[in-house]
C-alpha cells in the first residue's frame, strides 16, 4: 500500500469558504449514507439489548460466551499464521527480485502475477485448492504416486486449519511482496558500499543496517496482512461450507438468523472485529510511516 | 571476496525463493485447469467448458453481474473524479478526511458492511426527531436492493479508484490545465468532462479494471442481500458439480489475468493491490 | 500518527450523530409485526382464475432452499415461470430447513426479495413453525387427496412428498461399496464418509442419524444408537466433518454421502459415468423421510405463493417431483386414476415397507439429536491445538 496516501502533504493553502466545500458534499453524503451509518449503527447496536435500553452485557459476552471465544481464537490463530508466514515467505520473494538481483523481466512478471494472486481469492480460490490439495487433488496424487506420502492417512485435511492457511497464503503472500518491493528498492546501494568499506561483512550489513530499517515496514504489512486474513470470508465459506468457527463465518450466520439469539451480540462482535481491523490498519499505517522516513 | 561473486552468491538463494513462489502461484492454477478437462472420463476435453457456458442461468447471472460492474464504475467515477479534482485545486484541507474516508473500507471488510447496510436499511431512513421519511426501506424492492449493491460495490471498491484518481491527477498538472481551460472561457462542467477526464483516463481505467474484478467474483454482498450475482452462482455450482466450476474458476483466473495484465501496460509497471474477499 | 490532526473532530461528528440516531433511529431490534393473515380457505373451481390474476400481479415470488436437482425443482420453477409469467427469485439454494425457518424469522418486516414466501422443510419442522406463527394457512384445490396423516388439519403445512435414506457411493473412489449402516464404521471408509447437512439444522442430516438408530439397536421411539453410531464414526476418523453435496462426491472427495435416495439418484444421473457412482439403500431397513410445504406468515407476495402451491398439487406438478425420483404425496390418488407416465413408474424407486416415523417420534428424535449432538459427536472443525 502507498504510504503517500496516509502521509499526505503538509498543505499551507489558506483556509477556504465554506462554498468551495460544497463540491465535496456528494461525496460525504455518499460516504454517510453508505459507510458511516452502517458503522454506527451496529456500534450502536452493540450497546443495545433487547428492549432497546442502554447495555455494556453484549460487550462482556464477548469475552465470556464460548462459541465467541472459540471463533475469535481460531480467526486470530488463521491471520497470525498466514501473516507470518505470508509475510516471511512474500518478504524472501521481494527481496529476490529486488535487492537480489534477478533480472527486470521476472520483476515485472512477479508483480503483475502478484497483482493477480492477491485479487484471487473467494470461490475460485477455493475450488482451485479442491483441485490442487483435496483428497482427489494434483498435488495430494504426485505426493502418493512419486514420493509415497499419503497425507490424508497422517491426518491432513484441506478443510481444516492447515488447509486454509495454505489457501489463504495463496492471496496473503503477494499482497506481501506488492508491499514491501517498494520498500525494498528504498534500501539505497550507498549503504552497503558505506558498511563494506568500514570493513562489515555481508551479514552485518543487513543485521546492523538494512534490516533496522526495514523492520518496521516489514512488521506493518505483516500487520496489514494479518487483518487482511481476519475479514476473509467468502474463501473460508466456499471451502468449509460454513463449518470453520471463524468470527466472519458466525457473524454470516448471524446475519442470517439469529443464532446467538441475541442480536445485540451480533453488533458487538462485529464491533470486535471493525476495532482489531482498525488497529491493524493503524499500526501498519504508523509503522509504513517511520519507515518511510529512511527510504526518501 | 568483490562484488560480482557475492552476487552470484545471492543470486542462488534468489532464485530459490523466486521459483518456489511461482510453483506455488501456478500449480493450483494447474491442477484446476487439468481438472477442468477431464470432464469426459479418459480424454481431455472441453466438455466442462462447453457445459459450464452452455447453461443459461451462467450467462444470466455473469451478464447481470457485469451490469452491476458497468454501474458501479459509473457512478464511481462520477463521484470519485469531481471530488479527486476538487480537494486537488480547491479544497487541500479536505485531503485527510477524504483519504481516512477512502480508507475505512479496509476496516470495514464486506461481511460486516452487508450487516450495517442491511440492518439499516431494512427501515426507512427518517429525519431525526420527525416522522418524514427520505428513504424507504430499501431492501424491501428489487430497485432499493440494486442500489444498496452498487452503493456496496462502490464503497467496496472506493480506495482503490479513489487512490487510482488521485495519483492520475498528481501526474497530470490538473492546476494549470484549468487556468488554461479557464482562460479560455470553458464552464467547469466542459473542464471537467473534456479537459481534466481525458487526461486520467490511465488511471480511469486502472481503477475501473479494478473494480471490475471485484464485483464479477464478488459473493458476500450479492448472497445476503439476495441479488441473482455470478459469485453466488459460482458457489452454487460448486456444491452440485466438479468439473463446470473448475471451468468457471478457470476462466476467471484468466479475466482477472486480463484486467491486471492491461493495468499493468497502462501505468507502466505500479500494479495495485486488493485484500481478500 | 500524521492523521492525529482528524481524529479527534471526526470522533466528535460520530458521537454527535450516534446521539441523534440513538434518540429517534430505527428501533435496535426487530420491530414486532401483526399476527400473520388467516388466509380463506380455497373452494376448488372459479378462485383458481382470479388466483392466477392476483399473483401476476404480485409478479415475484421468492423460494428458498430448492436446489435444482432436489426433486427436479429446476424443472419445476421453469415450468412455473413460463405458464404464469411470474419470476422466481430463489435464494439460498442449498440452505437447511433450520436455516429456512431462520430466514422467515430474519424478514418479518422485510417485504423485499430477502424475505421468502415458500418453504419446504422437514416434517419435524412444521408444527413447530406452526406454533411459532410463522406460517400461513392455505388448503389447496386438492386437498382432500392429500392423506391425513400428511398434512395439518388447519393447513398451515401439507406433505409434499418422500424417499428413504440412502448412500450415494463413488466408486471410483470408494474401495468398496458399503452394503449396510454397520460398513461405514470399517477402516476402509477412513474419512469417506459424510453427511448431507449439519444435525443440528438439516432435516437430511437429523433423518440420517434417527435412520442409522434403527440398525444400531434403537428404534423409531429411541435414536440415541443413532447418536451413538456417528460418535464411533467420528472417533474411527471415517466421518468427514464438512456436509456432503453432489459436487464432493463428484470430485471424489467424498466416497459415501448418506442423503435421501432421490438426491442420490438425481446426483448419479447427473454424473454421466464420470465418476462411476452407485445407490445403495442400506439393508437393514427402509428409513422414509417426508418434507412438508408451508407459505410464510409475512410472505411478500401471498397470491404468487398460493398459486404456487396449486401448481406443485396439482397433476402436473407432482409429476415434476415424480421425475426426480421424489415419491409425491398425492402418489396413491395419480396411481388410481393411472396419470402417470409409464416410463416414469418403473424408473422411481421401489419402497414398498418403508417405516415413516410418526410426528411425535421424529420431535423426540429431532430434539434428542439437535441437542445432543455437540455433546456426544462433536465432530465440528477445530483449529490445530
Amino acid at each position: 500500500m502507498d504510504n503517500k496516501i496516509l502521509t499526505g502533504h503538509l498543505a499551507k493553502a489558506p483556509r477556504s469558504s465554506w462554498k468551495a466545500w460544497l463540491g465535496v458534499v456528494p461525496f460525504f453524503i455518499f460516504a454517510i449514507l453508505f459507510l458511516l451509518l452502517p458503522s454506527v449503527r451496529l456500534f450502536i447496536g452493540s450497546f443495545t439489548d433487547n428492549s432497546g435500553k442502554f447495555t455494556l452485557e453484549n460487550i462482556i459476552q464477548l469475552f465470556t460466551q464460548k462459541t465467541i471465544l472459540d471463533a475469535y481464537k481460531v480467526s486470530i490463530q488463521i491471520s497470525a499464521v498466514t501473516a507470518l508466514a505470508g509475510g516471511i515467505f512474500g518478504f524472501m520473494l521481494a527481496y529476490s527480485v529486488t535487492v537480489g538481483g534477478l533480472p527486470k523481466p521476472l520483476r515485472s512478471a512477479l508483480i503483475t502475477f502478484s497483482g493477480v494472486a492477491s485479487n484471487f481469492a473467494g470461490v475460485p480460490l477455493a475450488f482451485a485448492f479442491v483441485a490442487t490439495l483435496g483428497r482427489t487433488g494434483f498435488i495430494t496424487a504426485i505426493l502418493k504416486n512419486v514420493f509415497h506420502l499419503n497425507i490424508y492417512q497422517s491426518g491432513f485435511t484441506l478443510y481444516g486449519f492447515i488447509g486454509l492457511c495454505l489457501t489463504y497464503m495463496y492471496f496473503q503472500f503477494p499482497l506481501m511482496v506488492l508491499v514491501m518491493a517498494p520498500a525494498l528498492d528504498g534500501l539505497k546501494k550507498e549503504w552497503k558500499e558505506a558498511a563494506l568499506n568500514l570493513g562489515a561483512n555481508n551479514l552485518q550489513y543487513w543485521l546492523k543496517v538494512a534490516m533496522p530499517v526495514l523492520l518496521p515496514s516489514i512488521l506493518g504489512s505483516m500487520i496489514l496482512l494479518f487483518g487482511n486474513s481476519f475479514g476473509a470470508y467468502a474463501t473460508a465459506y466456499a471451502l468449509t461450507g460454513g463449518q470453520l468457527p471463524i468470527v466472519t463465518i458466525l457473524i454470516g450466520a448471524q446475519i442470517r438468523g439469529d443464532v446467538l439469539h441475541n442480536p445485540g451480540l451480533g453488533y458487538s462482535l462485529a464491533m470486535g472485529m471493525v476495532i482489531i481491523m482498525a488497529v491493524s490498519l493503524g499500526f501498519y499505517s504508523w509503522l509504513q510511516g517511520w519507515t518511510e522516513r529512511w527510504l526518501k | 571476496m568483490n562484488l560480482i561473486s557475492k552476487a552470484r552468491k545471492i543470486s542462488i538463494w534468489s532464485w530459490f525463493w523466486f521459483i518456489l513462489g511461482v510453483l506455488y502461484y501456478v500449480l493450483p492454477l494447474y491442477a484446476t485447469l487439468v481438472f477442468s478437462l477431464q470432464m469426459e472420463r479418459g480424454v481431455v476435453s472441453f466438455k466442462a467448458y462447453e457445459s459450464a457456458f452452455a447453461d443459461p442461468e451462467f450467462w444470466r447471472t455473469f451478464s447481470y453481474s457485469i451490469f452491476l460492474a458497468v454501474m458501479t464504475i459509473i457512478v464511481s467515477i462520477t463521484l470519485v473524479v469531481p471530488t479527486a479534482y476538487w480537494i486537488r485545486l480547491k479544497l487541500p484541507e479536505a485531503r485527510r478526511i477524504v483519504e481516512f474516508i477512502t480508507l475505512m473500507p479496509f476496516v470495514v471488510p464486506a461481511i460486516i458492511l452487508v450487516f450495517g447496510l442491511i440492518r439499516i436499511y431494512s427501515f426507512p431512513v427518517v429525519i431525526p426527531f420527525t416522522s418524514i421519511q427520505i428513504i424507504p426501506p430499501l431492501t424491501n424492492f428489487k430497485v432499493g436492493t440494486n442500489i444498496l449493491i452498487i452503493a456496496g460495490y462502490i464503497v467496496l471498491g472506493l480506495p482503490y479508484m479513489y487512490r487510482s484518481v488521485d495519483t492520475g491527477m498528481r501526474t497530470v498538472d490538473v492546476r494549470t490545465l484549468t487556468e488554461a481551460a479557464q482562460a479560455m472561457g470553458a464552464n467547469w462542467g466542459t473542464i471537467i468532462t473534456k479537459v481534466i477526464l481525458p487526461n486520467v483516463r490511465t488511471a480511469l481505467l486502472s481503477g475501473a479494471l479494478l473494480t471490475f474484478a471485484i464485483v464479477v467474483g464478488e459473493v458476500i454482498l450479492a448472497s445476503f442481500l439476495g441479488v441473482p450475482a455470478f459469485g453466488p452462482y459460482l458457489f452454487l455450482l460448486g456444491q452440485h458439480r466438479a468439473y463446470e466450476p473448475a471451468a468457471l474458476s478457470f476462466t476467471t483466473f484468466l479475466l482477472t489475468w486480463a484486467a491486471m495484465g492491461i493495468i499493468q501496460l497502462v501505468t507502466g509497471g505500479q500494479g495495485q493491490t486488493t485484500g481478500a474477499h | 500518527m500524521r492523521t492525529n490532526k482528524f481524529v479527534l473532530p471526526i470522533f466528535v461528528v460520530f458521537v454527535i450523530f450516534a446521539t441523534a440516531l440513538t434518540a429517534c433511529g430505527p428501533a435496535a431490534t426487530a420491530v414486532p409485526t401483526e399476527a400473520p393473515t388467516a388466509a380463506p380457505t380455497e373452494a376448488p373451481v372459479d378462485p383458481m382464475a382470479e388466483l392466477v390474476v392476483a399473483a401476476q400481479a404480485e409478479g415475484n415470488l421468492t423460494t428458498i432452499a430448492l436446489p435444482h436437482d432436489w426433486c427436479n425443482y429446476g424443472e419445476a420453477i421453469q415450468a412455473y415461470k413460463d405458464k404464469y409469467g411470474i419470476a422466481v427469485n430463489e435464494l439460498l439454494p442449498d440452505g437447511s430447513s433450520g436455516e429456512e425457518i431462520e430466514a422467515i424469522k430474519a424478514n418479518k418486516d422485510n417485504t423485499g426479495p430477502q424475505a421468502p414466501d415458500v418453504v419446504d422443510v422437514g416434517l419435524s419442522f412444521g408444527p413447530t413453525s406452526a406454533a411459532e406463527g410463522l406460517l400461513m394457512p392455505y388448503k389447496v384445490s386438492t386437498w382432500d387427496t392429500i392423506p391425513d396423516s400428511a398434512k395439518d388439519k388447519d393447513g398451515y403445512w401439507y406433505g409434499d412428498y418422500f424417499g428413504v435414506m440412502a448412500f450415494q457411493v463413488n466408486t471410483d473412489v470408494a474401495t468398496s461399496v458399503p452394503a449396510d449402516w454397520a460398513d461405514l464404521l470399517k477402516p476402509e471408509f477412513n474419512g469417506q464418509v459424510a453427511l448431507s447437512g449439519d444435525p443440528r439444522l438439516s432435516n437430511q442430516a437429523i433423518q440420517a442419524v434417527f435412520a442409522s438408530a434403527l440398525a444400531n439397536g434403537g428404534s423409531l421411539d429411541n435414536a440415541q444408537p443413532g447418536l451413538d453410531f456417528f460418535k464411533a464414526m467420528n472417533a474411527a476418523g471415517n466421518l468427514v466433518p464438512l456436509i456432503g453435496n453432489n459436487g464432493l462426491v463428484a470430485k471424489g472427495e467424498i466416497a459415501v454421502r448418506i442423503t435421501w435416495d432421490y438426491n442420490g439418484l438425481a446426483g448419479n444421473d447427473g454424473f454421466a459415468g464420470n465418476p462411476k457412482s452407485t445407490l445403495v439403500i442400506p439393508a437393514t431397513g427402509r428409513f422414509a423421510g417426508m418434507y412438508v410445504q408451508a407459505i410464510s406468515a409475512y410472505a411478500p407476495h401471498p397470491n404468487a405463493a398460493k398459486l404456487w402451491m396449486e401448481f406443485l398439487y396439482s397433476d402436473e406438478g407432482q409429476i415434476y417431483w415424480m421425475k426426480g425420483y421424489c415419491h409425491p404425496i398425492r402418489e396413491a390418488d395419480l396411481r388410481t386414476r393411472g396419470v402417470i407416465p409409464a416410463d416414469l413408474l418403473a424408473k422411481i424407486p421401489d419402497i414398498t415397507g418403508a417405516v415413516f416415523p410418526s410426528l411425535d417420534q421424529l420431535n423426540a428424535a429431532k430434539a434428542l439429536i439437535t441437542g445432543d449432538w455437540d455433546k456426544v459427536v462433536g465432530a465440528n472443525i477445530q483449529a490445530a491445538p
